[in-house]
């Protein structure tokens, strides 16, 4: 299977400050991955390069085997964006948008976007900046799926969007790239609305991939434990075996890619005794917060 | 594909240049009028001498209009992408960046042309009228450097507006105006010719120039 | 395509900055060289000279004098003044001087570089010369010379059939061949007399036309073999001895003798309609030609019989050769105006710094960018055009590469 995007030793600073350095990942034609970091740690940076807006200091990403500074056109008619806050062409209303996308796409599916945007209840003569923010949504999405893309690069795809919203988003996107071996790279702020979209996971901090595996994969090895401490004074640090620690007084939070039995081990050497210790089942969100720190 | 970006720039302006046409129309309409006006009150001849011997420019009321005409039209076209980015949708379109602003900026230039041309032809028969062909081509003369300037100043507001750094938007307007003072020059009537087709070429040159700012758009 | 717009708009910045920038510059430091006002003097037999910036008056030896000993000296030309404060002499060189004589006498012609270098009128009107009125009138109609001679009435943008075949004919019957290269007279009713104008036919013909009592009156003039005329000014002097001044192609002054058409040429050399300005002063006695080009006044003093007297010449530093001069040409390496003391067209009129000072500088710009690239740790390869420009536009060169950073390569 052919990488759909690869980003190969990308660096960039914005004057001194660095944003990514050395990052590397691939992502195979025929997945659904979501990216996911913390605010600053490149993300942005990530999309702006794939996009094509930003040249990387050092490094370079490369979509169907292109370089994303200079992919051709029959490449970008293969890719769907979709920019963040679902910005569109305000000045146009329904009917135009469709007349006007469907010039630059061969592929182009005219029932894939009417489908979409019949739900919505407006006219076609509506024009899109009069429409609410979910109504632009439901159209940037049908323009999407009309294009018939093999990758779609989507940039926080429930940015401003209920809760409806949001699943309509979900529910078509996945079925579309199931039922037609599609691509999909995308990231979101809701962490549960990824959860049911994606089934791969890339979750990186500066210049390093912390997690890039299945979503199941990544959630049965990573696992979180609650216990209480007798004594809340005890610091608990083993780096090789826990990979972060959340404790307020004595009531601990601890994360590790390691089994129970190794994190009790741990807890006897340091005669820690722990109180209601359990195994906590995590989400996403929960496993993402865990990996990287509430703060 | 082409006629989509075509069909794009029109939504985005159609208004705009339907109604910047129709007001420069009117003022010509008003021109001549009020030089119909002024033979009546102090005679044919008497206008006819002070245009031909003491540098009478009774279409002076034209002279901004084709300028405000290029600016009215690069708003129009490029405020629209400027605003949240939105030119970024073109940028993703399956078209060659480059390609895409020149097609944007075809249409501009050539929607200006059209009005510009047909603002001439109204001064040159309607001119006709009133005046023999020698002094109708003198007044043209006159009028095509400011007509120029409508084409440099649409190519000169897209390029700014699609700036993304204001600092070099302040220096670039200041550049720019200094530049389109040059085809406002007080000077007699017909007086440039030997200047106008450097500034023409120079508008027609400019017309790349939002590719440097677009360029400098996507690169971040 | 993206580093052709780059160039383009240097291009314009460089083109804008060497207009702006030198006009700020003289408008800041430039200081005006006063021409000196030169005359001759018939009680001296010398030329005086007053120089405006100093308020002095002084002959060619250095002589030094008050205003009133110089107005004295000059009793042709300043006889009105000396009349109204009772100094007028009765007589200079044993001639009496009468008002009359001295106001009929006296004229005065200038011709700027600027009204030769300048749009050509097309049409023009035909007075009536014998109307006897005494005042001239406007004439309800303008005439163009082109296939034929056509009379249009101004009322009806129409062409006058009958008054346009009766000239077309005459003018052809005396030899004029259609078109006209060049009509030049005196285009206003504020004139003593209507003489109407002086044509150059398509074969360099010179033909005198005017309108007598409503009928065509057309004189074919003698040219020598090869005469060509760049400009033909016609004058209105109460003395009515000849029609106009010509200057020919070769840079030669005539005057046309009035009534028996005679050209007599001058002995005046020197006048380049390029870059001098040319005055001439008539009185009693004398022809004084004044002809004042950058840094140079040259003054040729003729009798009235049109025979060499005397001459005059004066030189001073250009502005370029001045203090402010020389730091200019040591900063820019050139100017553009788009306008010019010597034409009335828009232009791009270039003027390239003389000396190479300019270069001094532009080398260390050069190095000043190789330090910037260096220090920003760029490419050397992909910055060389950049240094060209710096290397021959200086200053303009420099501002513009950093107003459009370069940015454009892989």
């Amino acid at each position: 299977m052919n990488n759909a995007i690869e980003c190969n030793n990308l660096t960039h600073y914005y004057g001194s400050k660095r944003i990514v350095e050395n990052l590397n990942f691939q992502v195979k034609e025929g997945t659904i991955l979501g990216l996911l970091g913390k605010n600053g740690t490149g993300k942005t940076t990530v999309f702006n390069i794939l996009n094509g807006f930003l040249r990387p200091t050092d490094g370079k990403c490369l979509i169907f085997g292109e370089d994303t500074q200079c992919l051709s056109p029959a490449t970008k008619s293969r890719i769907g964006f979709l920019i963040e806050g679902h910005v569109q062409y305000s000045f146009m209303n329904v009917k135009q948008i469709e007349k006007f996308y469907s010039g630059f796409y061969p592929k182009w599916k005219p029932g894939s976007f009417w489908e979409i945007v019949k739900k919505l209840d407006v006219s076609k003569n509506q024009k899109i900046s009069t429409m609410s923010w979910g109504q632009r949504s439901q159209v940037a999405l049908g323009i999407i799926l009309a294009q018939d893309p093999d990758l779609l690069i989507l940039d926080d795809f429930s940015m401003g969007l209920d809760p409806g919203y949001r699943r309509l988003f979900v529910d078509h996107l996945r079925e579309y790239a199931k039922s037609e071996n599609k691509t999909i790279f995308t990231t979101s702020h809701i962490i549960q609305d990824m959860e049911r979209l994606i089934d791969d996971v890339l979750i990186i901090d500066f210049n390093k991939v912390m997690v890039q595996s299945s979503v199941s994969d990544f959630l049965s090895n990573f696992k979180r434990f609650d216990f209480e401490l007798e004594n809340d004074d005890v610091e608990l640090d083993n780096e090789t075996l826990i990979v972060n620690i959340e404790k307020v007084r004595n009531k601990v939070e601890l994360y590790t890619y390691s089994s129970e039995r190794d994190i009790r081990n741990y807890l006897a050497e340091r005669s820690v005794t722990p109180i209601n210790f359990s195994q906590v089942t995590m989400n996403l969100e929960d496993a993402f917060i865990g990996l990287t720190r509430k703060y | 594909m082409l006629l989509s970006v075509f069909y794009k720039e029109w939504l985005k302006t159609r208004w705009f240049v339907i109604l910047y046409t129709a007001m420069g129309i009117v003022a010509i309409g008003y021109i001549f009028m009020a030089l119909k006006h002024s033979f009546n009150f102090s005679g044919t001849r008497s206008i006819w001498s002070t245009i031909l011997f003491q540098g009478n420019q009774f279409y002076k009321i034209f002279k901004f209009i084709p300028l405000a005409g290029g600016i009215i039209v690069a708003i129009a076209q490029y405020l629209p992408e400027a605003n949240d980015k939105r030119i970024k949708l073109t940028f993703h379109l399956p078209l060659g960046e480059n390609k895409a602003l020149m097609v944007m900026q075809a249409f501009g230039a050539l929607s200006l042309l059209v009005a510009f041309f047909v603002f001439l032809g109204l001064i040159y028969f309607l001119g006709l009228i009133y005046f023999p062909v020698q002094m109708v081509w003198d007044i043209v003369l006159t009028v095509l450097p400011w007509s120029v300037s409508g084409l440099s100043a649409y190519s000169i507001v897209s390029f700014i507006i699609l700036e993304p750094r204001w600092p070099f938007r302040f220096l670039y307007s200041i550049v720019g105006g200094l530049f389109l003072s040059f085809h406002f020059v007080h000077a007699g009537t017909a007086c440039y010719g030997p200047a106008l087709s450097g500034l023409f070429l120079m508008s027609l040159l400019l017309i790349t120039a939002p590719l440097s700012s677009g360029y400098r758009f996507r690169k971040g | 395509m993206e580093k052709l717009s780059r160039y383009t708009l240097m291009f314009i910045a460089i083109f804008v900055l060497s207009i702006v920038v030198p006009q700020l510059y003289w408008t800041a430091f430039e200081v005006p060289a006063k021409t000196p006002f030169v005359q001759y003097s018939c009680v001296n037999h010398d030329f005086l000279i007053y120089r405006p910036g100093e308020k002095k008056w002084q002959d060619t030896k250095g002589n030094q004098y008050t205003r009133d000993e110089y107005e004295q000296r000059l009793p042709l030309f300043f006889f009105k003044q000396l009349y109204t404060s009772g100094t007028l002499p009765d007589s200079v060189n044993n001639q009496p001087l009468d008002m009359r004589s001295l106001s009929r006498e006296k004229s005065f012609f200038r011709l700027k570089t600027a009204d030769i270098d300048a749009p050509k009128n097309n049409l023009f009107p035909m007075f009536e010369s014998r109307s006897g009125r005494a005042m001239l009138e406007w004439p309800d109609d303008f005439f163009r010379i082109t296939w034929r001679i056509e009379f249009i009435d101004a009322a009806t943008n129409k062409v006058l059939e009958e008054k346009s075949q009766m000239f077309s004919a005459a003018m052809f019957h005396n030899g004029f061949v259609f078109p006209a290269k060049n009509i030049w007279g005196i285009s206003s009713p504020k004139k003593s007399v209507d003489e109407g104008y002086f044509i150059v036919d398509s074969r360099d013909q010179l033909f005198h036309l005017k309108m007598v009592k409503g009928k065509p009156f057309v004189r074919k003039i003698d040219l020598p073999a090869g005469l060509k005329f760049r400009h033909i000014d016609c004058v209105d002097f109460k003395n009515r001895t000849f029609y106009a001044y010509l200057f020919s192609e070769k840079n030669e002054i005539y005057i046309l003798t009035q009534d028996d058409y005679k050209l007599m040429r001058w002995p005046v050399n020197g006048y380049n309609p390029e870059i001098t300005d040319i005055k001439i002063y008539g009185d009693l006695y004398n022809y004084t030609v004044i002809m004042e080009s950058p840094g140079e006044v040259k003054a040729v003093v003729l009798d009235k019989n049109y025979q060499y007297v005397d001459s005059y010449t004066e030189t001073w530093p250009v502005r370029e050769d001045t203090k402010v001069g020389k730091i200019f040409t040591s900063v820019f390496p050139a100017q553009i105006s788009l306008t010019s003391d010597t034409s009335k067209f828009v232009s791009f009129y270039f003027n390239l710094s003389g000396g190479f000072y300019w270069l001094v500088l532009n080398f260390f710009l050069v190095i000043l960018q190789l330090i910037w690239l260096y220090w920003k740790k760029k490419i050397f390869r992909n910055h060389v055009a950049d240094l060209v420009i710096v290397a021959v536009c200086g200053v303009f060169g420099m501002i513009a590469v950093h107003l459009f950073p370069n940015k454009f390569y892989k």
